[in-house]
């Protein structure tokens, strides 16, 4: 679960530009959107390509969105437990 | 459907003259016939009436809002972001400007869509851009 968090915090940093930032500086609990990581709602669209693309996970809505974008650990259970069985 | 239903703009910032072609969700064409007597050419540039580069992207922003199947109402779409734009030939007064618009993404509201804007065969301008449906003012996920 830490590996998938770690990957998690690295697909964020990569695809929404966040430069200068390293995995280690973004806590698990902290929220993404607003206070915390500062992310807006145009980066919502953005993660949710990111997700598809790296874990195979797909957003299907606004309102697991809500749910699965709380905070990193939310969004790693989130993919922990929609991700494609190999 | 209406220019004018779906879209909330007006003279002189209503830049759809025509919905060509409409798939929802897949793809529209739409023409937007730019005449001497548009307000901004006066400006832009005296004696030298070229369409602004950033008017280009408006006019396919504008198209964008027929991808939404459903009518807009009051929920007018906002341009959230410019991902890239390039122009490649200038538009003049007397053109007849052939928007094409294609999704290429969406979510919650937002939706990514590739544009081209056409003078019969030649391309003046490709973009991407980022269209967001609701109150630019709005923020929180």
């Amino acid at each position: 679960m830490s590996d998938l968090k770690h990957a998690v915090k690295e697909m964020i940093i990569q695809r929404l530009k966040l430069e200068g930032m390293t995995p280690d500086q973004i806590d698990d609990q902290a929220p993404l959107f607003g206070d915390g990581l500062g992310l807006d709602s145009i980066d919502a669209l953005e993660l949710v390509l990111g997700i598809e693309q790296t874990f195979g996970v797909k957003i299907e809505d606004e309102a697991a969105g809500m749910k699965a974008f709380r905070n990193v650990e939310s969004l790693a259970a989130y993919i922990a437990e929609h991700k494609p069985t190999a | 459907m209406e220019v004018m239903d779906q879209l909330p703009h007006r003279f002189p910032f209503l830049m759809v003259d025509r919905v060509l072609e409409r798939v929802p969700g897949v793809r529209v064409r739409a023409l937007k016939l730019v005449s001497h007597t548009e307000p901004f050419l006066q400006g832009h540039l005296p004696g030298r009436p070229v369409v602004p580069g950033v008017l280009l992207l408006e006019m396919l922003a504008q198209a964008g809002a027929f991808l939404e199947a459903e009518p807009l109402g009051d929920t007018p779409i906002f341009l959230a972001q410019v991902l890239e734009a390039r122009f490649r030939r200038p538009a003049f007064p007397g053109d007849a400007l052939d928007l094409e618009v294609v999704p290429e993404a969406s979510f919650g509201g937002l939706q990514r869509l590739q544009g081209t804007v056409r003078r019969g065969d030649e391309v003046l301008c490709t973009a991407r851009l980022l269209l967001k449906k609701g109150s630019p003012l709005e923020v929180a996920p």
